[in-house]
């Protein structure tokens, strides 16, 4: 069980097309993979004080208990704080769509038109007016439109997302009964080998999530100490928004940017200066994010060769969407560890012929009594 | 049930084996649970191998009941170095430094083993110095005294693994 085996082409597509699988079922049970997804990063947030309080001498139930309460109310501390320290928004709730939206188009509007006066030769083409007239016509009714779909998707999605802190909670209590349990059904001549199997995939999947936490934060603080200083409102809660956002591999990030360009729209209507300004503040945290963070924090997580990582981050937006894209490259990392090592175990002729052995001694103890 | 940290826990049965182990006999009943906690436990049938001589280690294990026979093949021929009765434990070199095992390990007769698995021995000396470091001792010094029977030359025996 070391890094110097090497998995061989079978194993390997044996993987690829594990994680494939994976992907789709989960796809078909969005309802259930995405709170179990955020049920595992808060068991990885919670692993630790958790394991404090056991040293301590309570026990795992009162543990468990007592770090999700405490948990809880960490969160609601900190909204509290949050709703205290941002300032309330001049509009009415229900009108910052309309706001952001006309910012968005006028932002674009602006854009054209300095595009058409720095360069005269686009004038005959009418930029201005028929990206004009299409964003009319698509936006028309926009909010009307879709409002009621999105707070019906909302309201469907609230039942399973209270499933998480629930998994959380089972995972750090029954998390190691489980692990035993699971060894338990392991044959003698393979259990060591398996523990390690179970040992690599928790911290495959524990580096991970550390990681991501780790780049969440980093992120944050960048967006947000770049946001502020071209002068945005509410930079600290944006530049979250966008981190979070990046979870999501490339569209992610996107989505983040438009966000931050139609908030700066709005804020400074008349100076599109500010949107330019926070699309280079997204462009530079980026390039930070993929020449240092990254590899500082997810880089050395799962050892995946890169052109892997890219091909299966396409395969995986492909079979299941967004959720393909935030989950197949964890995904690939457990089943990539979960392959290798079964591939190790059922080329062991050697563990084979143990396990063999062992089952002809039960055989003959059993029956025993019997001639 | 919050004030569970303040009462010492009652061994169980299976906590009183463990504590009669030259490996835990140092810890109190809170460290052995915690122990515990972290152990498999596993049967093996009498000449079922536990491991093998070169085999890659990954766990120590400890006799809780029953015999284990520890063989070395010496010249081509596999020699008996020791038999392991219920307390002693082995395996521990493996848990030290990852390295191959220098011996055959097979139950003598019917046998109860507890694992401890070397990635959970390692966690625990980053989160429980105490316990960590109670368990090195008690590894070293059995270590030491299989160094000073090896050197004796009226009585060579040889027992780490």
């Amino acid at each position: 069980m070391t890094e110097q085996q090497h998995s061989g082409p079978i194993v390997w597509c044996g993987i690829v097309a594990a994680t494939c699988v994976l992907l789709f079922l989960m796809q078909q049970v969005l309802w259930l993979s995405i709170p179990f997804l955020l049920g595992i990063i808060l068991y990885y947030m919670l692993l630790s004080p958790m394991q404090r309080l056991l040293r301590m001498g309570y026990s795992r139930n009162t543990a468990a208990l007592i770090v999700g309460f405490g948990f809880l109310l960490f969160v609601l501390l900190a909204v509290l704080a949050a709703v205290a320290w941002i300032p309330a928004p001049s509009t009415a709730w229900h009108e910052m769509p309309s706001r952001y939206l006309a910012a968005g188009m006028r932002f674009l509007r602006n854009m054209m038109g300095a595009l058409e006066q720095q360069f005269p030769f686009l004038q005959p083409a009418h930029l201005v007016d028929s990206v004009d007239a299409s964003l009319a016509d698509y936006t028309r009714g926009f909010v009307e439109r879709h409002l009621t779909d999105v707070l019906v998707a909302v309201a469907a999605w609230v039942p399973s997302m209270l499933l998480a802190p629930f998994l959380t909670f089972f995972f750090l209590r029954d998390g190691r009964r489980f692990k035993r349990f699971l060894a338990r059904a392991v044959p003698n001549a393979f259990f060591e080998k398996t523990l390690y199997l179970l040992h690599e995939v928790d911290q495959t999947a524990r580096r991970y999530f550390h990681g991501m936490l780790k780049l969440t934060i980093i992120d944050t603080v960048v967006l947000s100490i770049g946001l502020w200083a071209i002068g945005l409102q509410s930079a600290l809660l944006l530049g979250f928004l966008a981190a979070v956002l990046a979870w999501v591999p490339y569209v992610g990030s996107i989505v983040g940017c438009l966000l931050v360009v139609l908030v700066a729209s709005a804020d400074a209507p008349d100076n599109n200066m500010m949107a330019y300004s926070a699309i280079f503040v997204f462009i530079a945290a980026r390039l930070l994010d993929d020449f240092i963070f990254m590899p500082l924090t997810l880089g050395r997580s799962l050892r995946i060769h890169p052109l892997v990582t890219v091909l299966m981050i396409f395969i995986g937006g492909a079979l299941a969407g967004v959720t393909g894209l935030m989950l197949v490259l964890p995904l690939l990392g457990v089943t990539m560890v979960i392959g290798e090592t079964l591939g190790v175990l059922i080329t062991d002729t050697r563990l084979q012929a143990r396990h063999r052995y062992a089952q002809s001694l039960r055989v003959k103890q059993a029956s025993i009594d019997l001639k | 049930m919050i004030f569970g940290f303040l009462k010492s826990p009652t061994l169980s049965p299976r906590l009183h084996r463990l504590r009669e182990t030259a490996l835990l006999n140092t810890l109190t009943p809170l460290e052995l649970k915690i122990v515990d906690g972290l152990m498999h436990e596993r049967r093996y049938l009498a000449g079922e191998i536990i491991f093998d001589e070169g085999e890659e280690g990954q766990a120590l294990y400890l006799v809780t009941a029953g015999h284990v026979q520890i063989s070395r093949t010496i010249n081509g021929a596999p020699e008996i170095l020791t038999e392991l009765s219920p307390g002693a434990f082995f395996g521990d070199l493996a848990l030290l430094d990852n390295s191959p095992r220098n011996a055959q390990a097979r139950a003598w007769d019917n046998c109860e083993l507890a694992v401890f698995f070397r990635a959970d021995f390692m966690g625990l000396m980053e989160t429980d110095a105490v316990i960590g470091y109670k368990i090195s001792l008690a590894l070293a010094r059995h270590i030491a005294s299989m160094l000073r029977a090896a050197m004796n030359p009226d009585r060579p025996q040889v027992g780490a693994l």
